[in-house]
């Protein structure tokens, strides 16, 4: 390991409504790989943020290569030589790889783009770092695993001296992520500072020589991965926090009547041929890796997207669903992976949000009755104990907890049967998280059944009684919670993927 | 700072809109400006000629304000109301239909443009700059095919235009009657209504509220048809001021109307509408276009000038909503 190359002193970041990071310090050495761990909503994508200048700190300094350094935007960071890969890919589908390698700094030839030498240079590149892939392949066409790599092959042709792995092996399968740990070893050799950000467990001690944990945009503690144990890593990690274990039993009984049944339900090359039920009162986890199909077969059952050929019945009766319209008429509520996008109005308050599905029963004559909006919208936030001074607050100024709960409510508000959670803590902290987990068990236990997407292992096995997997568009087991096992996810998860 | 954030602060400035005050008094100092400035600017001719602008602007501006509130565009308001104005005032003039029945005409017009516009946006997902620029050329050429490329110029009050006592009766200004209780009418549709929360909602973001199993496109395309009919009404104000009305103009009141819309805090990325705003913001253009007048230059000069106000209004909110994120 060399000198230090990159450090981060007493970051401090807010947003509304959260302290996303609390006096945070960290640093990077030369040739050494640095995990940085923590739950979902500790802070570490944000402090990399903070790093590339995507957001600006509030206070605190960033010292790189001796000298302070303030980054606007991630193209600065890139030329000062930190770059990024995140954990969703940037790339242009329809470009070619070394297109897309060389993306906003092409090699002309005159006015013309030189499409030989930017191939030319990209099978260089990836000759180095012996990765095995055609530049002048359509990027659209690879697999997750192999755009990884081609990110990664951007990555280094900036000259970069730091690079970040944001849970670069979260879509991967088991021979990719071994690809991906040769490079990192590579990139090691030759002296390049990199920060790794994942919570496997595993993986961080296979790759890494320095732990730095995380907790609530607190900084907890730096360990050398070597002298410490998993269970050091953990108690930093977990904190507070106690952890409920994995379900051991089913709570819904075998007679349980089946309120929701798809059957051979097609759209698109993400959703293939998928049929199950769902129980009343049950939690259904949809396991699977990310890019599995679980987003676009719960948008196609909710009639978000187009279906191409497929039946559902609800409670049993044949439902015809072209539209979120038809959905809500029976019952069905989808609480999206991304609140901001699908979930929220950003610029209305609590109250309008929480009454957006079910405005119909809000209204006297042609006018919105605003009192009775309140009054409900007030109910629901004291009783999903939503953090906020008043209704009439914009959903935009709460954190992510919060307006997960509000989104919750809305669904609650129509009196929706069938509720499908989309990532349902994702992008939320720790504390925030436990409740809705709580909330979750609760409505299951009033009788509502859940559908529960989700890609962290942990919370799938906590929460669902039973388990769908899926894998490229298809499904590809169902588990009962009594015979899961991590493993037995895992396999299903990348039965079809080579 | 710490005064301004105090005064945004307090509740009644609050309630009324603290951006709207300031505009409120931007309108008042531009009106003793001028009357300083000008002779006699404040006597009652100009003030009668300021609100002659004022109707038929404010009624276009109250219009493109919904379809502003979803995030979309209309520039065929000014051309559409041309159209109204001459294929209701043609049937009225050479076709023998009564003066009732063609100021409904004028309105169907404008309804059935809104519509098409709406129809187009709504549900063929056709950006709402091309649908509008296409139907400003259909309004203009219907106008002059139906006309046969005449002027026509709408009856005196004394031949039968009884339609003029909706714009004055003697000296008396019926129009900002009219005006002030159709902008309040909208302001009740647009805060008190399902169709309001859901037109703002949808240009807010559009998606979320399709996805709470709202009918997103039906919704969108009732901001466009209520448009539509303020267009229409806008054209009979027109023509109750100018009296005639020639096939293949409009198009510069389209600049207007969408500038005092934008100035009175209507976002251009749709989901923030007021109305109160706009019709300050329409009050302001009106006073401008008399003041420039009255002050000897051409009326070219208001075309460099609302334009420009567009472009630092719409810079204004750009940067409002950088800030916010």
């Amino acid at each position: 390991m060399g000198e230090v190359i990159l450090q981060m002193i007493d970051i401090d970041k807010r947003f509304p409504g959260v302290h996303a990071l609390n006096k945070v310090s960290f640093d990077v050495k030369r040739g050494e790989v640095h995990a940085l761990m923590g739950e979902n909503g500790a802070g570490k994508s944000t402090l990399m943020k903070v790093l590339t200048g995507i957001y600006t700190k509030d206070s605190g300094s960033i010292v790189f290569e001796g000298k302070e350094v303030e980054f606007h935007g991630a193209r600065e960071a890139q030329d000062a030589g930190v770059v990024i890969v995140h954990q969703e890919l940037n790339m242009v589908g329809h470009l070619t790889v070394a297109q897309n390698i060389f993306i906003g700094r092409e090699f002309k030839k005159g006015i013309r783009i030189d499409d030989k030498k930017m191939n030319e240079e990209a099978a260089k590149l990836f000759e180095k770092l012996n990765i095995n892939i055609d530049p002048t392949a359509t990027m659209s066409d690879l697999t997750v695993g192999k755009q990884q790599m081609c990110e990664i092959a951007k990555a280094i042709s900036h000259d970069a001296k730091v690079i970040i792995f944001d849970e670069p092996t979260a879509a991967l399968t088991e021979s990719e992520i071994e690809d991906l740990f040769k490079i990192i070893r590579d990139l090691r050799k030759q002296q390049m500072a990199i920060v790794y950000i994942s919570h496997r467990m595993d993986e961080i001690k296979v790759i890494t020589d320095r732990v730095t944990v995380m907790r609530d945009g607190c900084y907890v503690g730096t360990l050398v991965t070597e002298e410490s144990t998993k269970d050091d890593i953990i108690n930093m990690m977990v904190g507070r926090i106690i952890y409920e274990e994995p379900k051991t039993k089913s709570r819904v009984p075998d007679d349980a009547p089946v309120v929701l049944r798809v059957d051979h339900l097609n759209a698109g090359r993400m959703v293939q041929d998928v049929s199950f039920e769902l129980r009343k009162g049950e939690i259904l986890g949809f396991s699977g890796l990310m890019g599995a199909g679980r987003t676009e077969t719960a948008r196609a059952i909710f009639g978000a997207d187009p279906k191409e050929s497929g039946e559902i019945f609800v409670n049993g009766k044949k439902t015809v669903i072209n539209s979120p319209e038809d959905a809500v008429k029976a019952g069905i509520g989808y609480l999206s992976e991304d609140r901001k996008r699908f979930g929220i109005v950003v610029q209305k308050t609590i109250a309008e949000n929480t009454t957006m599905a079910d405005l119909g029963n809000y209204m006297k004559g042609i006018f919105i009755d605003k009192k009775k909006e309140k009054k409900v919208a007030k109910e629901f936030v004291d009783s999903l104990s939503t953090k906020t001074p008043s209704v009439d607050q914009l959903v935009v100024n709460l954190s992510g907890g919060n307006q997960q709960k509000v989104v919750i409510a809305k669904w609650l508000c129509k009196n929706c049967d069938i509720l499908i959670f989309d990532e349902p803590t994702r992008g939320i902290d720790v504390g925030a998280k436990n409740e809705i987990y709580k909330l979750m068990n609760k409505l299951a236990a009033e009788g509502k059944s859940i559908i529960m997407i989700s890609s962290e292992m942990t919370e799938i096995l906590r929460m669902s009684d039973r388990i769908v997997v899926m894998c490229e568009g298809k499904k590809t087991g169902e588990l009962r919670i009594e015979d899961t096992t991590q493993e037995k996810i895992m396999n299903l998860a990348t039965r079809d993927i080579n | 700072m710490d005064l301004i954030k105090k005064i945004k602060e307090n509740p009644i400035i609050k309630k009324l809109g603290f951006n709207r005050i300031v505009l409120a008094c931007v309108l008042v100092l531009m009106y003793l400006i001028l009357s300083l400035m000008v002779d006699n600017f404040a006597g009652m001719p100009r003030i009668m000629s300021a609100l002659n602008y004022v109707y038929f602007l404010g009624f276009l501006s109250l219009g493109v304000t919904f379809v502003i509130a979803t995030g979309g565009i209309d520039f065929s308001i000014g051309p559409v109301m041309f159209c109204c104005a001459l294929v209701s005032g043609y049937s009225l003039t050479s076709l023998g239909v009564p003066m009732l029945p063609s100021l409904i005409l004028s309105l169907i017009v404008g309804l059935l443009f809104g519509m098409m516009n709406g129809y187009l946006v709504a549900y063929w997902k056709v950006p709402p700059f091309i649908v509008s620029m296409a139907s400003m050329n259909i309004a203009k050429g219907v106008a002059s095919v139906f006309t046969k490329t005449q002027s026509v110029s709408w009856p005196q009050a004394a031949k039968g235009g009884w339609f003029r006592s909706l714009v004055k009766v003697g000296k008396f200004p019926v129009g900002i009657i009219v005006f002030l209780v159709v902008a309040a009418i909208c302001s009740i549709i647009l805060n008190h209504t399902k169709a309001g929360r859901y037109i703002l909602s949808l240009g807010s973001n559009r998606e979320a509220v399709r996805l709470s199993g709202v009918d997103t496109k039906k919704w969108e395309m009732l901001a466009y048809a209520i448009c539509g009919v303020l267009v229409g009404i806008a054209a009979i104000y027109f023509v109750g001021a100018y009296t005639t009305v020639q096939p293949g103009y409009g198009d510069q009141y389209n600049n207007e109307a969408i500038a005092g819309c934008v100035m009175g805090g209507t976002s251009m990325a749709g989901g923030l509408a007021s109305i109160g705003g706009t019709v300050i913001g329409v009050f302001i253009i009106a006073l401008l276009q008399e003041g420039i007048l009255a002050l000897g230059f051409t009326k070219d000069y208001q075309l460099i000038i609302t334009g420009l106000i567009v472009i630092v209004a719409v810079y204004a909110d750009v940067m409002a909503r950088r800030r916010k994120n």
